[in-house]
């Protein structure tokens, strides 16, 4: 008979629900987090005055804010961990995949939050007429994935460098660069209409599958010893 | 969960161009208990690192056998429990939160009772659902033996075990280490 | 070794001055190819080098392997600068702006990007031992989205670059004499990368044994 909270104890899910548990206690990622997102944006809305944006710049801007977001904040989850000293504890008992996962969904927890917040204030503040919504979810969905492996990945490689803040972005952008440039030219797609088919999405698809299972085996060697 | 052995083999480790570990061996069967003594800084807390897989030595090897079989990494990792100054709890969990987590990780069941028990036998009973962020640095301490009970490791891996402990404590850690079913311990005198 | 390197440069040197024709719409600009087309070369080559001693590290941990990984991107560095600059220059002087975004830019522009990630990720980690893992992996992790570059920046920017060498109907777009000198200097380039990186792995492996030889001494 299987247990009714069987699912809920694999190691990943403790992980996960672990960071949750505390962050929705402290409240440090998701503040800072909702405020820098949204300063972003409402920089670029305030200096740009109103004015109509081409999709191609909207859809620049959008990346470049959900990107420098993620940045802020996707570092947290690891480099916490080696600043209260937990880093240590969580070695001792958990282990390689069942860390990854759960970091790795507690990072997409925060950029769907981010997402779901950036992106209605993105349409609202800047003007932009979407055309094909369902395309823009789809988008951002992928890059989102692409961004949490990678960031997860990188984060962890962090947690013993001097320096982490400005270096976390350094090491991701270069990995992440292929996905953001189709993620652009999709989201131009979807805000003009012209929507050239799935090919670039699965594209798309592609690196983030190929990424996720890189990002599994590094991982393993970064966690061991 | 019985009979696992471990061997220290020709053990030896560096930080930054210092030795402090050079050609460390030894063996430890079930039961039988190692104390490392040596002075400040002499690398007792490297050696228990290394035995648990968290530190890579420069040279040597740590086997953990169960009769002649040896055991892969996965399997080593739930052969160890540790008490150990570097092993810090999450100050936002409840100290019954933060032993569940470890229980989850090793993928043992957390039945309240059995978390009960093993919370009240180190004197935590009263205190378990505050956050551990409140706890003082004994109390920490009698945590993590909380979960080394709980944990049922047959390889006991102790770092300063008695440290920040009053009488009563210590009189426990003793009772606990000298009635315990776990096999080898690997033991670091605290003074 | 030396020698014969110094006299091979000078004679593809005086090639590149004296051999080479001034190319249609080019004029003697296209001298400036000569040493841009083996830089960029080895640029790339030295990013694959790097990335295969780092995943022989993590095969084997053995030290060397580090060294070997770490100088290669060391010298890609500098030879990405001088590709980046020496592309600048000739792309000022025939296209008339320093930079823009052609596909080949980007790509020698995003290896500049990742051989700087790489280098201040090894500056800031202290342990020897964790350096050489964690920087191995993400050589590793920046060599993978290559393939996705290769891929993805032809769609995005359009190219200025001359066809390549060996373009689609497999035909030389070259005079033959140019090409000998193009192919010497290459090779030259090459062997002068080759040089500098034995040396540095050299002076590193010494490093490492100095203090080696004095504990056993003790």
């Amino acid at each position: 008979m299987p247990d009714k909270s069987s699912i809920w104890d694999k190691p990943l899910w403790t992980v996960l629900t672990k960071d949750l548990t505390c962050e929705f206690r402290s409240r440090q990622a998701l503040g800072s987090l909702g405020m820098f997102a949204l300063i972003t944006l409402a920089c670029v809305s305030m200096s740009l005055g109103g004015a109509v944006l081409e999709p191609q710049l909207a859809a620049a801007l959008l990346w470049v804010v959900l990107f420098f977001a993620a940045m802020a904040g996707l570092a947290r989850s690891f480099v916490q961990e080696q600043e209260t000293g937990t880093l240590f504890t969580l070695r001792l008992y958990a282990s390689a995949p069942a860390v990854f996962f759960g970091k790795l969904m507690f990072n997409l927890v925060l950029l769907m939050g981010l997402t779901a917040m950036i992106l209605p204030l993105f349409v609202i503040l800047l003007n932009v007429d979407v055309l094909l919504p369902e395309v823009l979810l789809l988008t951002v969905l992928l890059g989102n994935l692409g961004i949490g492996t990678v960031s997860t990945l990188t984060a962890a490689m962090l947690t013993r460098a001097q320096g982490k803040g400005a270096l976390f972005t350094v090491l991701t952008f270069p990995v992440l660069l292929p996905q953001f440039l189709s993620a652009v030219s999709v989201t131009t797609q979807a805000l003009n209409g012209a929507f050239t088919g799935y090919r670039e999405l699965l594209f798309m698809a592609g690196y983030d599958g190929l990424m996720l299972a890189a990002a599994m085996l590094l991982f393993d060697i970064l966690w061991q010893d | 969960m019985t009979s696992v052995y471990v061997d220290i083999e020709n053990i030896s480790r560096n930080f930054s161009g210092r030795t402090v570990l050079h050609n460390i061996n030894g063996q430890a069967s079930p039961g039988e208990c190692l104390v490392l003594t040596g002075r400040n800084g002499a690398g007792k807390s490297t050696l228990l690192k290394i035995v648990a897989g968290l530190l890579r030595p420069d040279a040597g090897m740590i086997r953990f056998r169960r009769g002649e079989r040896e055991l892969d990494v996965e399997e080593r990792r739930r052969c160890i429990g540790m008490v150990s100054p570097e092993v810090v709890w999450y100050k936002n969990l409840s100290g019954r939160e933060n032993l569940r987590f470890v229980a989850r990780l090793r993928g043992r069941k957390d039945a309240a009772r059995e978390l009960n028990t093993y919370l009240s036998r180190v004197g935590l009973g009263t205190d378990s659902d505050r956050r551990v962020g409140e706890y003082s640095t004994g109390m920490v301490q009698r945590l993590r033996f909380a979960a080394l009970l709980l944990l049922q490791a047959p390889v006991w891996l102790l770092d300063e075990p008695s440290a920040n402990l009053d009488l009563v404590g210590k009189a426990m850690v003793e009772g606990l280490v000298d009635g315990s079913p776990a096999g080898p311990h690997h033991f670091n005198g605290d003074q | 070794m030396k020698v014969v390197l110094a006299l091979w440069m000078a004679a593809v040197a005086y090639g590149v001055f004296f051999l080479v024709p001034p190319a249609e719409g080019l004029g003697y600009l296209v001298r400036i190819a000569f040493f841009h087309i083996p830089v960029a070369w080895v640029s790339v080559l030295a990013f694959f080098q790097s990335a295969l001693e780092a995943f022989r590290y993590l095969r084997t941990r053995e030290p060397r392997h580090d060294w070997r990984s770490s100088a290669a991107a060391a010298l890609g560095l500098g030879f990405c600068l001088l590709a980046t600059g020496s592309g600048a220059v000739f792309a000022k002087l025939t296209w008339g702006a320093y930079w823009n975004w052609d596909p080949r830019q980007t790509t020698i522009f995003v290896l500049l990007l990742i051989y700087g990630a790489y280098l201040a990720l090894r500056a800031s980690l202290e342990e020897a031992e964790l350096r050489a893992r964690i920087s191995a992996v993400y050589a590793l992790l920046s060599f993978l989205t290559v393939p996705f570059l290769v891929f993805v920046l032809p769609r995005f920017y359009y190219s200025l670059h001359p066809e390549p060498l060996l373009n689609s109907t497999g035909r030389l777009q070259m005079e033959p004499g140019m090409l000998v000198v193009l192919l010497a200097a290459v090779g030259g380039v090459t062997a002068i990368y080759w040089q500098l990186w034995r040396w540095q792995v050299g002076r590193q492996e010494r490093q490492y044994e100095m203090p080696l030889r004095e504990g056993v001494n003790r």
